[in-house]
């Protein structure tokens, strides 16, 4: 099995207030992990202990503060979190066209996802009414659906799956399920005990910025049960 | 401890809109998102697109009415004149403010996606752009109903007008590149159009400055007070402007950008955390 993502001793920081932790906020620190090849990966740990910013550092959306990052030249990655930053103003199915293009898509290829975009969505004649008008519900099956567009060798997944109502987060988990291919890494962030179990053959779990326990599902699912 | 090292990763990430890589995905994810934009923009206000001419419209009558009715200038038909100063210059202001927040008023999407980050003040490049094309439109009806007849000097329309994107890309580059280095940037780059509104000859003609010396001075040293000149000698005057100058100051924005673009795509993951973290 050939490496996917590795880091080693990566740390990050926020500028904040000069008056807290001394104008730095230290996110990670000290970080090493490698994740292989058709890995799936679920990152689990408190809010605040950097499960975000390391999903977007392994994405290269920024650099760490220190530390090196190395990723399979052969693989492409992307990101998928809830909520391109939709236009209000602009309808679902505008939006959608724009998230579309910004993966990636020609023009004539993401109008063909059109149609599809909004039947998953469940938006009805909403599709074609300003996204200002949506309940956060509608948005986030929105964002769902126009995230499934993404075809990456390393799919990040950032909380997706919490997402409208109990019956549309079923149809979520199996439209991902069906991007879960053995080829596929998959570095999912999620809260829910149960999607980390379904989706996932390793855990990760952080806290203050390093790794606190790495291995089997259901033994680092146990231990930070314990811990919190 | 190292520094983060890329290597060869950073070129195969996002292949499909990397700029370098494909421009023509890039102008059509530029163009897709600035007709958007516009089109977002129409929907918030009741007199929607019409406000494209009636804001420029409105900022010629308002300089009107103080320096002709009030003031009582003496520059010979200063309507036309400060028309075609006013309505071009207001291209570059309007783009230039707006360009400056591009970076991080999408902080929301740079935060999620590794988009090459010239994509935002560009955006904002074309979609004043587009706006201007009504804006020329409206120019020309100007003109024309003030009795004139177009002639051949109109087709210098073109390269002035090229030369002056190229003047506003680089603006609103540095201008986006400075805002996302601290915020405090955006009340000094309101201040600076404002100051170059003043040395560009707007509402006076730099031809009539005592000091031919300064005059010259000023041509060079700002090449809006230039265009705005040009501009006035192909529409009104039936003149040609200095071509060599014209080509030399297109020569040197088209260096000046390259440079701006290099330091986008250098720079674009250090650009991502900043404007994260502000």
């Amino acid at each position: 099995m050939s490496a996917a993502v590795k880091l080693t001793d990566v740390a990050m920081q926020f500028a904040v207030a000069k008056q807290h932790e001394g104008g730095h906020h230290r996110v990670l620190q000290g970080l090493t992990l490698e994740i292989q090849r058709g890995e799936k990966v679920g990152l689990i740990g408190r809010n605040g202990a950097g499960k975000s910013t390391l999903l977007r550092i392994i994405a290269g959306i920024f650099p760490p503060a220190s530390g090196d990052v190395w990723r399979n030249p052969e693989m492409t990655v992307a990101l998928l979190s809830l909520g391109l930053g939709f236009k209000s103003d602009l309808t679902g199915r505008e939006n959608a066209f724009l998230a579309a293009m910004l993966q990636g898509l020609t023009r004539g290829a993401a109008n063909k996802h059109m149609g599809a975009i909004g039947d998953f969505a469940e938006l009805g004649d909403y599709y074609d009414e300003p996204v200002k008008t949506y309940s956060a519900g509608m948005r986030a099956r929105l964002g769902f659906a126009t995230g499934l567009l993404l075809e990456t060798d390393i799919l990040l997944l950032d909380e997706i799956l919490a997402v409208g109502d109990n019956k549309f987060r079923l149809k979520a988990r199996q439209a991902l399920q069906e991007k879960v291919t053995e080829d596929r890494t998959i570095v999912m962030v999620h809260h829910a005990e149960r999607a980390i179990r379904d989706m996932c053959t390793r855990a990760v779990w952080l806290e203050q910025g390093r790794v606190q326990m790495d291995g089997d599902v259901d033994a680092v699912l146990e231990a930070y049960g314990k811990a919190v | 401890m190292n520094y983060c090292s890329w290597g060869d990763s950073v070129q195969r990430y996002h292949l499909k809109i990397e700029i370098s890589l494909n421009p023509a995905q890039f102008f059509s994810l530029v163009d897709t998102m600035a007709r958007l934009s516009l089109r977002a923009e129409a929907r918030r206000f009741y007199f929607g697109y019409f406000w494209w001419v009636l804001e420029p419209l409105l900022y010629v009558a308002v300089f009107w009415l103080v320096f002709e009715k009030l003031l009582g200038t003496r520059t010979p038909d200063f309507l036309m004149f400060l028309a075609v100063g006013k309505l071009t210059f207001i291209w570059f202001s309007k783009t230039v403010n707006t360009a400056a927040n591009s970076l991080v008023n999408n902080a929301g999407l740079i935060a999620r996606m590794d988009l090459p980050k010239m994509i935002f003040p560009a955006v904002v490049v074309l979609e004043c752009s587009y706006r201007q094309i009504a804006v020329f439109v409206l120019l020309a009806i100007f003109i024309l109903v003030d009795g004139r007849q177009p002639t051949a000097h109109w087709f210098w329309l073109l390269p002035i007008a090229v030369v002056q994107i190229l003047l506003i890309v680089a603006c609103a580059f540095i201008a986006a590149l400075l805002v996302c280095i601290s915020r405090d940037f955006v009340p000094l780059i309101s201040l600076g159009t404002i100051f170059l509104m003043f040395m560009s000859g707007v509402f006076w003609d730099l031809n009539t400055l005592a000091d031919e010396h300064a005059a010259e001075l000023l041509v060079v040293l700002n090449p809006l007070a230039y265009l705005l000149d040009a501009y006035r000698q192909a529409l009104l005057w039936q003149q040609s402007p200095d071509i060599t100058h014209l080509a030399a100051v297109g020569a040197i924005l088209v260096a000046i950008n390259l440079f701006l673009v290099k330091v986008m795509q250098r720079y674009s993951r250090h650009i991502a955390r900043r404007v994260i973290s502000q």
